[in-house]
């Protein structure tokens, strides 16, 4: 591996945002592809940050910081990726199905994923099934993650599903659900795909789902 | 009327403080600033307008809510009119009631957790209305606990009736106060219906009302619809309730506690102001549901010394500002009742109890509020007992110094047998019901039973207790009726348990 590669690591895995946009500048100059720099300079970072996180040797706000980091590379290699038509991890839209405020788990979430390298599009919380069927057809997401905290609103998420069912577009993304009352059984009622029970599982899920 | 106190306790010893009296006003002086600089978002036009009319500054209308900045000769003058003491009664009034003011202090369950630990299975599974009434009878066995919510969502009905189907099952269960939750305002409504009949009318209910409702804000600073709906409602019909934030360092407050304790502040104040512009002398109860989240597993989490600090530190600025107080102990982060269940029980009750909270829910939590245990909930009654004898603390009078006994004791003798002991003992030293002081060979004898065991026994023993039903038959079927109507609008709702497996 080239030193600005693993130089480019080595920021992720420190959380240091603030550096990041020259050295990537500087590997784009030495002549580098952003998908080289994507997969063999920042992905090494988030897969080591992931490893140490679910060994209990580094915290949320770390693993944020480093999530941030990967982001500052990410929007100066972006529009190249884009350029050269490099499959990306692709988009996860994002919501707190109807009637349910709590929005903490469904961010973290969120974050985690983008640090994994998708591009997450937040509906915020309290999502209608419409609104979430009118943003999949319109942003065409790979994947959908919903989160509820409440029984009372674990059906909102049955309730998505049909409504994309019926709008014909159900089976244009893989669909993951989360949210402490939620269990795997619930997921395979509701026909989801997937259910994760904490934000570095969901991100795992996400990889698998875009593999 | 003879009306007994339900565990009248003062804490004579309030010696545990964390925050000094400047500490508290910088706090409360902070809060003003955030809350008529920043301001809170409120979703509910009816609530936002009448603030505005009052003299907040209505900014950032948007579809559904306002940022709302409030200067604080608003909040002094709510403050003027606020009740300083709320007192909730138990079904039966005349049987229980709480005087919730200064350093009065009452324990109570928690509510509303999807999981309950199987009481004679041991395994974690959805709670249904037996769980919720057979913790109510738990409640009501216990001499520790207070009042009493609904340990346990119940899910074998339609969703959003839920509620209805609670109150009934703890009115089945326990004749003491009730902290209620509502699904919505009609949840509201059909419950204070049912309180109503429960208490003989609603002239009855004005005079001595037998439940109080649990209202959240939503951290950060914002409010919801619903719970403006809610708080406006009860302040209208006279009903207590509780406006508890519940933020989370790091994640929906400041990593701070200082930080979490300004910003939990602002929200009950907002609370403050409009219940009292619904209505002077709205009873309420300000909240103290706070935590640190935990940066390995962002979980919220229910065992932490930060809690258990800020509890603390909350109290101390509700007292300050004269206004009953809600805190939270014995709660744990534990998977079932063990080791570490007990030692996060008790230290969260010993620093709620030694700083003087008024009302102290959440006995029985385990899992971070998602699972009920009745080993937690007996447990911590003995443990609340426990902390209680430290807060009768050490008076000191002539009486008490003894010196006329030692005196007559002298150098060489002893006291076992002495007047002095026989009188006095009972009382000043405590004497434990599940914490074993056997020595080997007795233990041995017993069985060699560990503490979960003899709690777990405690537990089943009170559950297959025969007793008397609490209500009259025709009183009940009127209050199923309430419920069974609600499900009737809501039918479409229901839940299949199968569904999870
Ligand atoms: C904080 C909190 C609130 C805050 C939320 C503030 C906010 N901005 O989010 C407030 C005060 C608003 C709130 C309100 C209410 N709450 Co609340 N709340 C909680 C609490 C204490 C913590 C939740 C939390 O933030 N956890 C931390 C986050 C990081 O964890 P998480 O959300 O579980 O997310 C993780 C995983 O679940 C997973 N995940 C989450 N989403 C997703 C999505 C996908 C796609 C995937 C794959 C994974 C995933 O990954 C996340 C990160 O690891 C829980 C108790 C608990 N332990 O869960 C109760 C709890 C969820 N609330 C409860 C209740 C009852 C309510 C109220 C109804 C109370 C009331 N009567 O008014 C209201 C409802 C308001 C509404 N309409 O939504 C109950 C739910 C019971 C039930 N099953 O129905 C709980 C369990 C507490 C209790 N026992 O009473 N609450």
């Amino acid at each position: 591996m080239s030193d600005i590669l693993s130089d480019i690591s080595t920021l992720v895995i420190e959380g240091n945002f603030e550096d990041m946009p020259d050295k990537t500048n500087a590997a784009v100059e030495e002549g580098l592809s952003a998908e080289e720099i994507l997969n063999n300079g920042l992905m090494p970072g988030m897969d080591h940050v992931g490893v140490e996180f679910k060994a209990g040797n580094m915290f949320v706000p770390e693993v944020l910081r480093s999530a941030k980091a990967m982001q500052a590379a990410m929007s100066i290699i972006r529009p190249m990726l884009a350029e050269t038509g490099t499959e990306t991890k692709g988009t996860i839209l994002l919501g707190t199905v109807a009637g349910d405020l709590h929005d903490i788990g469904k961010n973290l979430v969120g974050m985690m994923c983008e640090g994994a390298g998708f591009e997450i599009i937040d509906l915020g919380k309290d999502v209608e099934p419409e609104t979430f069927v009118e943003a999949v057809k319109e942003h065409k997401p790979r994947i959908l993650g919903m989160s509820a905290l409440l029984t009372t609103t674990m059906r909102a998420m049955e309730r998505t599903i049909k409504a994309l069912d019926e709008a014909g577009v159900r089976d244009t993304v893989k669909i993951m659900i989360g949210g402490a009352p939620v269990t795997q059984s619930f997921a395979d009622d509701i026909g989801a795909d997937g259910y994760a029970p904490n934000a570095a599982s969901a991100s795992d899920m996400a990889k698998q789902f875009a593999a | 009327m003879r009306v007994n106190k339900t565990n009248y306790l003062v804490n004579r010893t309030p010696t545990f403080e964390v925050l000094t009296e400047e500490e508290i006003e910088a706090i409360y002086y902070s809060a003003l600033t955030v809350l008529s600089e920043t301001g809170v978002r409120v979703y509910h036009k009816e609530g936002y307008d009448l603030l505005g009319q009052h003299g907040a500054n209505i900014e950032d209308v948007t579809e559904d809510s306002a940022l709302v900045k409030i200067p604080p000769e608003m909040v002094d003058i709510a403050l003027s009119t606020l009740p300083r003491k709320v007192v909730i009664y138990g079904a039966e009034p005349d049987q229980h009631k709480m005087e919730l003011y200064k350093n009065q202090i009452y324990f109570g369950a928690g509510s509303d957790t999807p999981f309950t630990i199987d009481p004679y299975t041991g395994e974690r599974r959805r709670a249904q209305y037996e769980d919720v009434k057979n913790f109510a009878r738990l409640a009501e066995a216990l001499p520790n606990l207070d009042f009493h919510m609904s340990l346990g969502i119940v899910q074998d009905v339609a969703v959003g009736t839920y509620d209805r189907w609670q109150y009934l099952a703890m009115l089945e269960g326990t004749n003491k106060p009730i902290n209620i939750t509502a699904v919505d305002k009609e949840g509201l409504e059909d419950q204070l219906e049912m309180a109503y009949i429960r208490v003989g009318g609603k002239e009855e209910w004005l005079k001595t009302p037998i439940f109080s409702l649990y209202i959240e804000p939503v951290s950060p600073l914002s409010h919801s619809v619903e719970v403006i709906d809610k708080l406006m409602f009860c302040a209208e019909k006279r009903i207590p309730f509780v406006y508890t934030p519940c933020p989370l360092a790091g994640a929906t407050a400041p990593a701070t506690l200082a930080g979490t304790a300004v910003q939990a502040l602002t929200e009950s104040l907002l609370g403050i102001v409009l219940s009292q512009l619904v209505r002077k002398g709205a009873p309420m109860i300000i909240g103290g549901l706070m935590s640190a989240m935990d940066m390995r597993t962002a979980v919220y989490s229910y065992g932490s010394p930060e809690m258990a600090l800020l509890s603390a530190a909350y109290t101390q600025i509700t007292k300050w500002l004269g206004v009953p107080e809600y805190e939270t102990a014995g709660c744990s982060d534990a998977k079932m009742y063990d080791e570490q269940a007990a030692m996060e029980a008790t230290m969260n009750i010993a620093s709620a109890a030694l700083v003087g909270g008024n009302m102290i829910h959440d006995v029985g939590y385990l899992e971070q509020g998602l699972t009920s245990s009745g080993e937690m909930m007996v447990a911590s009654d003995e443990i609340i007992d426990m902390v209680k004898r430290i807060l009768k603390g050490i008076p000191v009078d002539d009486d008490s110094k003894a010196l006329h006994v030692i005196e007559e004791v002298g150098p060489g003798g002893h006291y076992l047998a002495h007047d002095h002991t026989f009188e006095r003992f009972k009382g000043l030293i405590w004497s434990p019901k599940l914490v074993d002081r056997q020595n080997f060979e007795e233990w041995e004898a017993s069985g060699s039973k560990t503490h979960r065991e003899r709690v777990h026994e405690r537990v089943i023993e009170i559950l297959e207790q025969e007793e008397e039903p609490l209500m009259e038959e025709g009183m009940f079927n009127e209050l199923k009726r309430i419920c069974e109507l609600a499900d009737e609008k809501h039918k479409d709702e229901e839940l299949d348990l199968d569904m999870f497996g």
